[in-house]
């Protein structure tokens, strides 16, 4: 049933906390090669879906695949072909990161020492140090690095730049560039970072209350919101609900309303009126339209 | 010489496409010569911190279109000679840039005068500077 070309498929899975639905009916894919960005706010449900894709978690209904298989099942073969970053860096703290190096280079086949090596070099983490008393910054490299030795054909960071600073954040988003220019892996990877995850998703999937709002290339995601400002009532709302109306607010220059139904020559037009102000949005901007307060929902 | 190329994630025209346009216009304006090296997938890609597949995109497409040539083994260069803009193509963009001229200039109540002398006085600077900076 699982389809062993698709790294990450995720079929109708719900997870429910005693009388709490943490995710409900959640479906979707991570193709070979992409980079998929899970997004929502703490509590959306996202670490609940990674936890059931490592195997570390069972769903309550529907069904996860990676790499084609049961990773509840098939949890220990899997791993051997996937990276993990996890949330928190779990490696045991009285290590320091050379000890913990060799110890994942014995129990990985077709270990990259080399390229280990020269990550942690670029990254300046000291290697003699005990893991527990590295900065939140290091230990996020280190996991990076030791994630990648086994050459992975997936990669999975689940937040892995909360808490960071700018230069280390940087850091670790140009590693998993030089990763993506080098092998092509697939990365599944959940985060609040919006600004830098814009350059690097080619999917994304935004969840909201365990429900997915939206998943798709964020291409065609970008290409069809837009924010729309009108100077009066130039536009009657059954025109706007045919542009896919999200939200309406008034903000201090009019009425200010974002639509999910836009194609360029819609935009066009629109603007040319000269009544309605045409403007695009980014990614954040599209996030906070789509679960922030008083958000309508699916788009 | 920088990369000279910037993205814009507020920009609606997909990143693959603004990769596209920024050599584009480093190539008309000299500032990248026939013959010249670019920057690899991967050096562009850190540098701007986006999906190198997104680099490669816009590289392929002026690769097609014959403004790029890959030698192999090499990296990736300025065609020889690359193409001129299409006749159509070019007066569609003349007008884009004009249409943002026209609009800021009634914008700030410059004559049309005055939004030609600019120009003119842009267009000046921008001959020499090509002039001695080859």
């Amino acid at each position: 049933m699982g389809d062993a070309t698709v790294p990450v498929q995720v079929s109708g899975l719900q997870v429910r906390y005693g009388a709490h639905w943490a995710v409900r009916e959640v479906s979707f894919t991570a193709p070979a090669g992409g980079v998929y960005a899970l997004l929502g706010r703490n509590g959306a449900g996202k670490s609940s879906i990674v936890r059931c894709l490592l195997g570390q978690q069972r769903a309550s209904g529907g069904r996860v695949w990676l790499l084609g298989a049961d990773p509840w099942r098939r949890r220990a073969t899997l791993m051997r072909r996937v990276g993990v970053v996890p949330e928190e860096p779990d490696a045991p703290p009285a290590l320091s990161t050379r000890q913990l190096t060799a110890w994942c280079a014995r129990l990985y086949r077709g270990w990259d020492a080399g390229r280990v090596a020269e990550r942690l070099r670029r990254f300046a983490v000291p290697v003699d140090v005990p893991f527990g008393s590295l900065s939140k910054g290091q230990k996020a490299q280190v996991m990076l690095a030791l994630a990648l030795g086994h050459r992975p054909e997936l990669l999975v960071l689940d937040d892995p730049t909360l808490g960071l600073d700018a230069v280390a954040r940087r850091a670790l988003y140009e590693e998993l560039v030089d990763e993506l220019a080098d092998r092509a892996t697939t990365v599944l990877l959940t985060t609040h970072d919006l600004t830098a995850v814009e350059g690097i998703a080619s999917h994304v999937g935004v969840l909201a209350a365990g429900e997915m709002l939206v998943d798709e290339p964020l291409e065609s995601l970008k290409a069809r919101f837009r924010r729309l400002r009108l100077a009066s009532s130039a536009l009657a709302t059954p025109q706007l609900d045919q542009l896919g109306l999200v939200t309406s607010r008034r903000g201090p220059w009019g009425l200010e309303v974002v639509v999910s139904r836009l194609d360029e020559g819609g935009a066009a037009r629109l603007a040319a009126s000269g009544a309605v102000a045409v403007e695009t949005m980014n990614l954040e901007e599209i996030f906070v339209t789509l679960v922030g307060n008083g958000a309508g929902g699916a788009a | 010489m920088g990369s000279g190329i910037h993205v814009d994630f507020n920009d609606a025209a997909p990143i693959w496409h603004q990769i596209e346009e920024g050599v584009r216009r480093l190539v008309a304006s000299g500032a990248l010569a026939p013959g010249a090296p670019l920057p690899s997938v991967r050096e562009l890609a850190r540098e701007l911190r986006i999906n190198p597949a997104t680099v490669a995109k816009g590289y392929q497409r002026l690769v097609d279109a014959g403004v790029l040539q890959v030698r192999r083994g090499e990296g990736t260069f300025v065609a020889d000679a690359p193409p001129v803009a299409s006749e159509a193509e070019r007066r569609r963009e003349l007008c884009d840039g004009a249409r943002r001229l026209a609009a800021l200039a009634v914008t700030l109540r410059a004559s049309l005068d005055e939004a030609k002398a600019a120009l003119e006085a842009a267009w000046e600077e921008l001959v020499q500077g090509r002039k001695g900076g080859a």
